[in-house]
C-alpha cells in the first residue's frame, strides 16, 4: 500500500507543475489582449486623429503616485509569499492585507483621475483617442481590481482551508498575476503618459 | 423604472411574427426543443442526464457531447444554406425571390457564424476531446473541470444564436460584422448585439480549452512518449491549440471594443470622431486566418491517423509532417492581410503578404505528398474514412489551387468578394475540414461508443456529399469569374441563372447525404450489437486509443502505459504476436485517482448566457444578477474541497476482466 | 465489394463528365455576355487575365499529378488486388522529400517573383504607364445604395451612369457618404477598391475598346447593396465632348440641397445627371467625417430616415 501512497504523491506533485504552467500559459494570453489595445492605442492616436490630446488634461504626478504605489504592493506581495513558505500565515494574511491597501489605493486614484477627465470635457464617447486611453488604461484597472477581489479570497482562504498546498498554488499564481499588472503597468506609463505628455 | 430595469428594450415586439419562414423555423426549433424535454421527462432520465453528462467531467463524455453539440448546428447551418441557395436559383430578372433582404441579409450572416463557431469548432473540439487523451496514454485532460466549463460556454454560445431567430433578429452584416456596418449607426438593432455575445462566450471557451489541450500534450503524456514519438493528430492538435491560445484573445478584443463602441458610444471603430474601420479588418483577420489554421490542421492530423491504418503502413516522413505543421502554424501569423488587399495598403504591402501567403503552400503540399506515398505499397482497406481522404486530395488540391491564384493581389482586385472567392473557401472547408472531420468521426466513432457506424449508408452518405458539393460550388466559380458577387440577394442578368439552379441541386444533394448520414446513424444504433466492437481495435489500428477496450473505460488505462517507439500499439502487436492468452493472475491494479463530477462549469456558462442575453437586450438587473452568478460561482467552487476521489483497484479489475472476456 | 468497386469506378465516371459538362458550360459562356475577367476590355483587366491563367497553369504543375496519384494509388494498391509489393515499414526516402519540397519550391520563386512585379505595376495608385495624356479626374461618392460621379474638371455630375473616353487614363477618387464601407469595381476595365468615410481612395483604369460595361458594389453594405449597380459606356472623345455638352444644359444643380435628398436611403435608382456641382463638394464631404466629434453621428439627421427605411421592410 506503499506504492499508493507514492502514487498519490506523484500524482499531486505532477499536478501542480501541470497547473502552474497553464496559468503561464493563461498569462501569455492576457499579454496578447493588452498587446491588441496597446496597438489599437497607438493607431488611434497617431498625428492627425481628431479630438483633443490626453496632454491638456494631464496630471503627470498622479501617474507617479500610482506607479510607485503598484510597485510597492508588488513588494509587500513578495514580503508575504516569502512569510507563506515559511508557514507563518498570519504575517502572510497582514502582508496580504497591506497589499490590498496599496493596490486599492492606486484604482482609487486611477478612477478619480478618470472621473475628473470626463468632467473636463476628455470623455471616452468624444473620440477614438479618447476612446482608447480609457479602454487600455481602464482594462488594466479592472484587472487590478481582480487581482485585488482575489487578495482579499486568499486572506479569507489562508481563515477557512485546511489544504496549504493549494493555497500555496494559488498564491504562486496570484504572484504572477500581480508581477505581469506591474509589467503591463510599465508598458501602459510608458506609451500612453509619457510618450503622451512629452 | 422598474420594468425597465428589469426588461430593458425587451417587448413582445421582438418575437418576429412578420415573417412566416421565421415563425416556422423558430416553431420548429422551439417544438424540437420541448419534444427533448418532454422525452427525458416521460423516460425519467433527467438524474441520470444531472449525473452522467451535464456534470461530467470526463474528456470522453465531453466529446461526445461536443460532437451532439456541432451536428445538431449543422442542420441549423445547412437550412440557411438551402434558404440561399433557393433563392438566388429564382430572384433572376425581375424577379426578387422570396427572402426579402432584411432576411436574406440575417441569413447568410448565420450561416457563416454557425458553420465556424458552432459546427466546425466544436466538431474539432469533439475529435480532439475524444481522441487525444486515449493517444497520449493519458486519464484526462490537464483541467476537467475547465473542460466542461469550455463546452458548456460553446453552448451557450450556440443558444444566444438560436434564439436570435426568435426573439429579435441576428447580424444582417456577414459573419464577421465589419464596421461600419456593424455600428450603431447602421445597424441599430440587437443582431450585432447577439452576434458579439454568442461569440464572445464561445470564445472564452475556445480559448480555455486551448490551454487545456496545450497543457495536456506538453505535461501528461506517458512514459517514453517524448514529443517525436507522439501520434501526428497530436501534433496537430497542439499546433492548433498554439494558435487558439494565441488569436483567440485577439477575438475577445476585438468583440469587446465593438462592444464598447455600442454600448457606450466609443469611438474604436466608427465611420467619425476618429474611429478606424480599417483596424477592426486587422484585428478580425489577426484572429480569423489562424481560425481556419485552427480548423485544417487537426483534419490533417485526422489523414495522417486515417491513413497509416487503412493502408496498413507506417506514415511516410513523421519527421517533415512534424515540421511542416509547425511552419504552417507559424506562418499562419504572417498572412492575415490577404483576406483585404483589396482595402488599399499599397504594393508593398500587398506583395509582401501575397508572397507569405503562397509560401504556406509548400508545406501543405509536402504533406500530400506524404499521404499519398504512405499509400504506395500499402494495403488499402477502402472503408469509408479512406474515402473521404480520396475525396479530400482532390477537392483540397483544387481549392488549394484557387487560394494560391487570389494570394497574387492583382488577380485577387478581380475576384475578391465574388463567387469565386465563396467558391474557393467552401472548397478548401468542405473539402479539408468537413471532410477530414468526418473521416474522423467514423473512425473514432467505435472507440467512443462501443459499436461500428454502417459502412454502406457511409459510402452513399459520402457518395452523395462529394458528388453534390461539386455540383453546389463549380459554377460558383464560374459565376465569380462572370461579375456575381457575393451576399447578393438578386441579380438582373437571367442569362446565368441556370448556373444558380444547378448549384441549388447541389446543395440538395448534399441535404441527401446528410439525411443518409442521419440514416446512418439511425441505422448502426438500431444495429449496435452486429457492429459491436469487441477488441476495442476495430481497424488493426496503430496508436494507444486502440489498446482500450471500447468504449474506453471510465479511466482510460488500467496502468498507464510505457512507451518505447512512434505508433506504439503496432509495435505492441507485432513483438507480441507469438503470445498467446493474457494469466489474468498477473494482473495488478491499482486504486485510480480520478476528479469527481461538477455542476460548476454548467451553472456558470448558464449565468454567462443570462448575462449575454441581459446585455443585448439593456436588462439591467438580470444582467448584475448573471454576472454576479459567473463570479461568485467561480468563487464558491475554490471553496470546494471535495473534488476528487480513488476508484477502488477491484472494480478496475472487473472492468479489465470484462473486457478481456469479450474480446478473446 | 467488386459491386461496391464498380459503383465507385462509376461515381467516378460520373464526376468527371460532370466536370467537363461545367467546362462546356464556362467556354459556352465565353461567346457573348461575360461581364468579368475573361472579357475583358480595359488595360489592367487584361493584364490580371493574363496573370489568372499564368497562377493556374503553375499550379496545374503540381495540382494535376496530384490528383492522378491520389486516384492510382488508391485504386492500385486495394487490399483486394493483392499487389505483391508491400512496405510496411517504409516512412522515409530523402529523394522524394527533395523532389516535393524542391519542386513547389522552385513553382512558389517562380510566383513570387512574378507576383512581386506585377503587384507593383497593377497598383490601384499608380497612374498607369504608357500613355503622355494626363489623366482624367473623376470623383466618386458612395451613397446609399447609389453611385454619385462629379467630373470636377467639367463641373457636372451623374448617379449611376459614367460616361468615359477610350483610349485615356482615368483617375478615380473614391469616398463614401451615409453608407458603409463598399468597393468600386467595374470588372471589364480593371481592379476594384475598397472605399470608406473621411478617406480617399485612389483607383487608375484605361479602358481600350468602346461599349457599355457593368459596374457594381462589391462590399456588402447594407439592405440595397444587390441594386447598387452602374452602367459604365467607354465612347470616343469627341462623342465624350458632346455629352458634356449636352449635360451642361440640364436643368438640375447638384447644389446643398439636392445632396442632402441623395443622402437619403434610396434602393434601384435610375440615373440622374446635374449640370453643376457645389464648389470642393468632395473634400468637404470626406473633411465631416475626418474632423467631427461626439456622439452624434454627421449624418444623424438623413439617418433618422434610414431606420425608418429599414423597418418598413
Amino acid at each position: 500500500m506503499q506504492s499508493d501512497v507514492i502514487a498519490v504523491n506523484e500524482h499531486h506533485s505532477d499536478n501542480d507543475t501541470t497547473d502552474v504552467f497553464g496559468f503561464w500559459l493563461y498569462i501569455m494570453t492576457d499579454c496578447i489582449l493588452f498587446a491588441c489595445l496597446f496597438a489599437t492605442f497607438i493607431v488611434l492616436n497617431l498625428p492627425g486623429a481628431p479630438g483633443p490630446d490626453l496632454k491638456n488634461y494631464l496630471n503627470l504626478s498622479d501617474v507617479l503616485i500610482e506607479t510607485f504605489l503598484l510597485l510597492f504592493s508588488n513588494f509587500t506581495f513578495c514580503l508575504a509569499v516569502l512569510n507563506l513558505y515559511q508557514d507563518k500565515f498570519a504575517k502572510v494574511q497582514a502582508w496580504l492585507a497591506i497589499s490590498f491597501l496599496l493596490g486599492a489605493s492606486f484604482v482609487f486614484i486611477e478612477v478619480s483621475e478618470f472621473i475628473h477627465l470626463a468632467n473636463e470635457g476628455f470623455r471616452w464617447d468624444l473620440s477614438g483617442k479618447a476612446s482608447s486611453f480609457f479602454t487600455l488604461v481602464g482594462t488594466h484597472g479592472l484587472h487590478v481590481s481582480c487581482g485585488l477581489l482575489w487578495i482579499l479570497l486568499m486572506i479569507m482562504q489562508l481563515f477557512l482551508l485546511k489544504d496549504t498546498n493549494a493555497i500555496k498554488r494559488r498564491m504562486t499564481y496570484l504572484g504572477l498575476f500581480w508581477n505581469f499588472l506591474d509589467i503591463v503597468w510599465i508598458f501602459v506609463f510608458t506609451i500612453v503618459y509619457l510618450v503622451g505628455a512629452i | 423604472m422598474l420594468e425597465h430595469l428589469l426588461f430593458g428594450n425587451l417587448t413582445l415586439e421582438a418575437i418576429p411574427l412578420h415573417s412566416p419562414i421565421i415563425v416556422g423555423a423558430g416553431l420548429f426549433m422551439v417544438l424540437v426543443a420541448l419534444a427533448v424535454v418532454v422525452l427525458i421527462t416521460i423516460y425519467g432520465q433527467w438524474s441520470y442526464i444531472w449525473n452522467e453528462w451535464i456534470t461530467s467531467v470526463d474528456h470522453k463524455k465531453i466529446g461526445i457531447m461536443y460532437l451532439i453539440l456541432s451536428g445538431v448546428m449543422l442542420l441549423r447551418g445547412f437550412s440557411d444554406a438551402i434558404l440561399m441557395r433557393s433563392q438566388q436559383a429564382i430572384a433572376a430578372g425581375n424577379n426578387l425571390g422570396y427572402l426579402p433582404p432584411e432576411h436574406y441579409d440575417q441569413i447568410f450572416s448565420a450561416h457563416g457564424v454557425i458553420m465556424i463557431f458552432f459546427v466546425a469548432m466544436p466538431m474539432m473540439f469533439a475529435l480532439l476531446n475524444i481522441a487525444v487523451p486515449l493517444q497520449i496514454g493519458a486519464r484526462d485532460v490537464a483541467y476537467p473541470y475547465l473542460n466542461s466549463l469550455s463546452f458548456w460556454l460553446t453552448f451557450v454560445g450556440a443558444m444566444l444564436c438560436n434564439a436570435s431567430l426568435v426573439i429579435g433578429d441576428f447580424a444582417k452584416t456577414g459573419w464577421l460584422a465589419y464596421p461600419p456596418l456593424a455600428e450603431l449607426y447602421y445597424s441599430p438593432g440587437v443582431g450585432v448585439d447577439y452576434f458579439i455575445w454568442s461569440l464572445q462566450i464561445a470564445g472564452v471557451g475556445t480559448l480555455l480549452a486551448g490551454i487545456n489541450f496545450i497543457a495536456t500534450i506538453i505535461k501528461m503524456r506517458c512514459k517514453g512518449m517524448t514529443l517525436m514519438r507522439m501520434p501526428i493528430f497530436v501534433w496537430s492538435a497542439l499546433c492548433a491549440m498554439i494558435l487558439v491560445a494565441l488569436a483567440f484573445p485577439v477575438l475577445t478584443v476585438t468583440l469587446a471594443l465593438l462592444f464598447l463602441d455600442r454600448m457606450f458610444g466609443m469611438h474604436f471603430f466608427t465611420d467619425f470622431a476618429g474611429g478606424n474601420i480599417m483596424m477592426y479588418i486587422n484585428l478580425i483577420w489577426v484572429w480569423g486566418h489562424p481560425e481556419v489554421y485552427i480548423l485544417i490542421l487537426p483534419a490533417f492530423g485526422v489523414f495522417s491517423e486515417v491513413v497509416a491504418t487503412f493502408s496498413q503502413k507506417v506514415l511516410f516522413g513523421y519527421v517533415t509532417m512534424v515540421w511542416a505543421i509547425a511552419i504552417i502554424t507559424f506562418l499562419s501569423f504572417v498572412v492575415w492581410l490577404h483576406h483585404f488587399f483589396t482595402m488599399g495598403a499599397g504594393a508593398d504591402v500587398n506583395a509582401f503578404f501575397g508572397v507569405a501567403t503562397m509560401i504556406i503552400a509548400i508545406p501543405t503540399g509536402v504533406k500530400v505528398f506524404n499521404w499519398l506515398f504512405t499509400m504506395y505499397q500499402g494495403r488499402i482497406i477502402l472503408a469509408t474514412p479512406m474515402l473521404w481522404v480520396t475525396a479530400f486530395f482532390t477537392t483540397f488540391a483544387i481549392g488549394g489551387m484557387t487560394g494560391v491564384m487570389m494570394a497574387v493581389p492583382p488577380v485577387d482586385f478581380q475576384v475578391h468578394n465574388s463567387l469565386f472567392l465563396v467558391a474557393h473557401f467552401h472548397n478548401v472547408i468542405i473539402g479539408g475540414v468537413l471532410f477530414g472531420y468526418f473521416a474522423g468521426i467514423i473512425y473514432w466513432f467505435p472507440k467512443a461508443f462501443g459499436f461500428r457506424l454502417d459502412e454502406t449508408w457511409g459510402k452513399w452518405a459520402f457518395a452523395f456529399w462529394v458528388l453534390g458539393f461539386y455540383v453546389a460550388f463549380m459554377p460558383l466559380y464560374v459565376l465569380g469569374l462572370n461579375g456575381f458577387m457575393r451576399r447578393v440577394n438578386h441579380y438582373s442578368d437571367t442569362m446565368y441563372q441556370p448556373y444558380f439552379i444547378v448549384a441549388a441541386i447541389g446543395a440538395g444533394l448534399i441535404l441527401i447525404g446528410i439525411f443518409l448520414q442521419i440514416g446512418q446513424l439511425i441505422v448502426s444504433i438500431k444495429n449496435r450489437h452486429a457492429l459491436r466492437d469487441r477488441t476495442g481495435d476495430p481497424w488493426h489500428g496503430r496508436t494507444l486509443e486502440w489498446s482500450v477496450s471500447s468504449p474506453a473505460p471510465l479511466y482510460n488505462f488500467a496502468v498507464l502505459p510505457t512507451v518505447d517507439s512512434r505508433d506504439p500499439f503496432w509495435a505492441y502487436k507485432e513483438t507480441h504476436l507469438a503470445e498467446g492468452h493474457v494469466h489474468p493472475k498477473d494482473l495488478h491494479f491499482q486504486p485510480i485517482h480520478l476528479p469527481k463530477n461538477t455542476a460548476a462549469g454548467f451553472i456558470i456558462a448558464m449565468f454567462a448566457g443570462i448575462t449575454g442575453f441581459a446585455l443585448i437586450w439593456h436588462m439591467w438587473i438580470p444582467g448584475v444578477i448573471g454576472f454576479l452568478g459567473v463570479i461568485l460561482t467561480l468563487i464558491a467552487k475554490t471553496f470546494s474541497t471535495d473534488t476528487d476521489y480513488y476508484l477502488d483497484a477491484e472494480t478496475v479489475r472487473r472492468t479489465e476482466l470484462a473486457h478481456l472476456k469479450e474480446a478473446i | 465489394m467488386i459491386a461496391r468497386m464498380r459503383m465507385l469506378k462509376s461515381v467516378t465516371r460520373w464526376l468527371l463528365l460532370l466536370m467537363c459538362g461545367f467546362t462546356m458550360l464556362c467556354l459556352a459562356g465565353c461567346s457573348g455576355h461575360v461581364v468579368g475577367l475573361l472579357n475583358p476590355k480595359g488595360i489592367i483587366a487584361h493584364e490580371e487575365r493574363k496573370l489568372f491563367f499564368d497562377t493556374l497553369a503553375l499550379m496545374l504543375i503540381v495540382v494535376l499529378p496530384v490528383i492522378v496519384m491520389s486516384f492510382t494509388f488508391v485504386y492500385h494498391y486495394q487490399v483486394s488486388h493483392r499487389v505483391k509489393e508491400y512496405k510496411p515499414n517504409w516512412g522515409h526516402s530523402l529523394f522524394l522529400e527533395s523532389l516535393w519540397w524542391g519542386i513547389p519550391c522552385v513553382i512558389i520563386v517562380i510566383l513570387a517573383v512574378l507576383t512581386w512585379k506585377k503587384t507593383y505595376e497593377l497598383d490601384p495608385f499608380k497612374k498607369i504607364t504608357g500613355t503622355d495624356q494626363a489623366p482624367m479626374l473623376i470623383q466618386v461618392i458612395a451613397l446609399p445604395w447609389k453611385w454619385l460621379f462629379i467630373y470636377p474638371q467639367q463641373d457636372i455630375a451623374t448617379i449611376n451612369y459614367l460616361m468615359i473616353p477610350v483610349g485615356r487614363q482615368v483617375e478615380y477618387r473614391i469616398t463614401t457618404d451615409n453608407v458603409p464601407m463598399s468597393a468600386f469595381f467595374i470588372p471589364q476595365l480593371g481592379s476594384q477598391i475598397y472605399t470608406m468615410a473621411g478617406m480617399r481612395s485612389r483607383l487608375h483604369l484605361l479602358a481600350n475598346q468602346p461599349g457599355d460595361y457593368e459596374g457594381m458594389n462589391t462590399q456588402y453594405n447594407g439592405a440595397g447593396f444587390s441594386d447598387m449597380h452602374f452602367m459604365v459606356h467607354v465612347v470616343e472623345p469627341d462623342k465624350l465632348q458632346q455629352w458634356f455638352t449636352q449635360m451642361k444644359k440640364s436643368p438640375n444643380r447638384l447644389t446643398d440641397a439636392a445632396y442632402h435628398k441623395l443622402l437619403n436611403p434610396a434602393i434601384g435608382v435610375k440615373p440622374q445627371f446635374f449640370s453643376g456641382v457645389t464648389t470642393g463638394l468632395f473634400e468637404s464631404v470626406i473633411a465631416t467625417y475626418m474632423n467631427s466629434l461626439g456622439t452624434v453621428h454627421p449624418r444623424n439627421n438623413e439617418g433618422q430616415f434610414y431606420l425608418r427605411q429599414m423597418n418598413k421592410e
